[in-house]
């Protein structure tokens, strides 16, 4: 909106002789504010690194994530004394090679993230924007709805859920999108109503658009950026929530090579076994870190009214 | 002010309507039939059974059993927990202090370590020590508390003997009566010697699991907010009068930068409560989220039920209390 009205003043400011150097183009505006900020870089080099590790974790992991080598039953990772170098970060309490399982664990959280997100996203624009561009009804039940959702705290409502569902991997997706729904919702309602105000929302109804397509290609671009940022901070607090329904055994189930699951019967191996304990608890924090990095300098590229600090 | 509270309760009815009729059709949902769950595997004659779905009112119309659920609640009969045979009310009320202790402790430690390092930082900034809060916050934010505990179980409580693995006070050496739940309290109650410093050590582990993530955001939120205020004109000539600059930080800066790190403490409740379900897990911590969780083990839907009601509500009294806070300790927002 603002570039737009900008763009005329600049013309006339600098005439019609520097027509040569190009406004630069949305995504390189983006980009270049993205890579000016050091730690959203790094989280976007580490997520990459996990992101491959999932899409080929087939060809990648050395072993199976379930087979179970009986005589190698906690083997230490290969530096500790006992290491042995066919199992870098040594075996589980079954045997299974832990590198492997970790590796297959980006995938499942990855999947487990990404899933919350394209859900929420696509039902709290649908959900969002029916709230905003309808009667004061549909409106008044959309939002009642979702404040009631928040307001039971989401791990709890989740855990309800998923008592009620049953614990699998599928239903932690479900119970982890209906806690974070209404995020998506309110911020699609809230900009949606600023920019229905707006004069060329006015002109575009004028001019006699659908409701549709006033809803989805008119009105929808204008409140993407704020979206997309929660998107982005939406997977890794998902990633989060669903490995913490797997440390409560609510989650998906064992031998499901989960990150979270890997924790939950970890706690007979603190004493004894702490890599068991440590690596997949590592890998969580690491993916979750590295999407929380990007997530910001998506932020301060998207939207510039907030301003770095 | 008291207008506006009124119309803020009068807010929340229809949210604990919508609670009681999620809670009602959530417990139906489940697959099983509850007074077969209750009579166990061995099974019991027919007549028996139709007499207990009679006291439990599964034989009347679903209409009626949830108009019988809202009165119940009205009555603050929350329902009866099928393992225990207790009333829920009675047993969330007993292990509740325990969830309210850890709750504050991790709170108070948030706010102490998180303001202060937040206010330097923004002092300071750009610095090393700035950049190196930072980016610990991120981390601190990002962590999967659950881990973070058992990595703090292994070496501090195991391998270096420091604390406690868990529970709230060693069960062998103290002995008293629960007078307020409060284990801080009753200990010092009881006149035991140590019972005090038995309980404060048990509280460390469980209490920086719970408050880290609080602590990130709170240093987050005062650094940006800090720095924000110090642009502010007032700062400036509170600096240009010759202040020291303990009394402009500390004092004429601070005190507003505050406004918003407090907005952020409120909203936390309802994170704690959730925080507090996996601490209690870890730690063996005899609070209302273990609690939870081992209903859903034991298949208790009933305590189930109730505990989520009960928590959601105090969230929402909380939340509602926060709101009125907020009028008080800064005055530009006008309740009408």
């Amino acid at each position: 909106m603002d570039s737009g009205v900008m763009k005329p003043a600049a013309d006339v400011a600098v005439g019609g002789g520097a027509a040569a150097i190009k406004p630069p183009t949305g995504l390189r505006v983006i980009w270049s504010s993205f890579s000016e900020n050091k730690g959203a870089v790094i989280g976007l080099v580490l997520l990459s690194v996990i992101v491959m590790m999932a899409l080929f974790a087939n060809v990648i992991a050395p072993y199976s994530p379930l087979e179970q080598y009986r005589d190698f039953v906690k083997v230490p990772p290969m530096w500790e004394a006992g290491g042995l170098r066919r199992f870098p970060l040594g075996t589980d309490g079954l045997g299974r090679d832990m590198l492997s399982r970790l590796i297959h664990g980006a995938r499942v959280s990855l999947f487990i993230g990404l899933m919350v997100m394209a859900v929420s996203f696509v039902c709290g624009v649908v959900l969002g924007l029916v709230s905003a561009f309808s009667n004061s009804l549909v409106d008044t039940v959309i939002s009642r709805v979702m404040d009631l959702l928040m307001s039971v705290p989401g791990l709890v409502l989740a855990i309800l859920i998923v008592a009620v569902l049953g614990p699998s991997q599928t239903n932690t997706i479900v119970a982890v999108t209906v806690v974070f729904l209404p995020r998506y919702v309110r911020l699609v309602r809230a900009s949606a109503l600023a920019e229905l105000g707006k004069d060329y929302v006015t002109s575009a109804r004028v001019i006699g658009v659908s409701t549709l397509y006033l809803m989805f290609v008119t009105v929808l671009p204008n409140c993407l950026a704020p979206l997309i940022v929660q998107s982005a901070l939406g997977v890794s607090e998902a990633i989060l929530e669903a490995a913490a329904l797997g440390f409560l055994g609510l989650g998906a189930q064992p031998p499901t090579p989960e990150w979270g699951t890997m924790l939950a019967d970890a706690r007979e191996f603190i004493r004894s076994n702490p890599w068991i304990v440590t690596l997949p608890g590592l890998a969580i924090l690491v993916t979750v870190v590295s999407i929380n990095l990007v997530g910001d300098g998506l932020r301060d590229a998207l939207d510039p009214k907030m301003q770095r600090s | 002010m008291l207008l506006y509270l009124f119309k803020r309760l009068a807010l929340t009815v229809p949210t604990f309507v919508a609670l009681m009729f999620l809670t009602f059709v959530a417990i139906r949902l489940v697959p099983g039939d509850p007074v077969e769950v209750r009579t166990g595997e061995r099974g019991i004659s027919p007549e028996r059974l139709a007499q207990f779905r009679h006291d439990l009112g599964l034989d009347q119309p679903v209409w009626k059993q949830f108009g019988d659920y809202v009165w119940a609640l009205l009555h603050g009969d929350f329902g009866t927990s099928v393992v225990t045979n207790e009333k829920i009310l009675t047993e969330f009320a007993t292990l509740f202090p325990a969830t309210v202790e850890l709750s504050l402790c991790a709170m108070l430690f948030a706010v102490l370590s998180g303001v202060p390092a937040g206010t330097f930082a923004a002092v300071k900034r750009g610095s090393w020590y700035d950049q190196t809060l930072m980016a610990l916050s991120v981390a601190g934010f990002s962590m999967p508390i659950f881990w973070w505990g058992l990595l703090l179980i292994m070496q501090v409580a195991v391998k270096w003997g420091l604390t406690p693995v868990g529970g709230r006070i060693d069960p062998i050496k103290f002995y008293f009566e629960a007078k307020t739940g409060f284990m801080l309290i009753d200990s010092v109650l009881s006149g035991q010697v140590g019972a005090f410093k038995d309980a404060v050590r048990h509280l460390i582990l469980p209490t920086i699991v719970l408050g880290t993530v609080p602590l990130a955001i709170i240093a987050r939120m005062t650094r940006s907010s800090m720095l924000e205020v110090l642009s502010e004109d007032y700062v400036r000539t509170a600096r240009a009068k010759g202040l020291s600059p303990m009394r402009v930080f500390g004092l004429h800066a601070l005190r507003n930068a505050l406004i918003p790190v407090i907005t952020v403490i409120g909203l936390s409740v309802g994170g704690l409560m959730a925080g507090a379900v996996l601490t209690e897990t870890i730690f063996s911590w005899p609070g209302v989220g273990k609690w939870l969780i081992e209903a859903i083990g034991r298949r208790d839907y009933p305590a189930l039920q109730g505990g989520v009601m009960l928590v959601s509500a105090i969230v929402i009294f909380v939340n509602v209390a926060v709101d009125m806070l907020y009028g008080i300790i800064n005055p530009r927002i006008r309740h009408g």
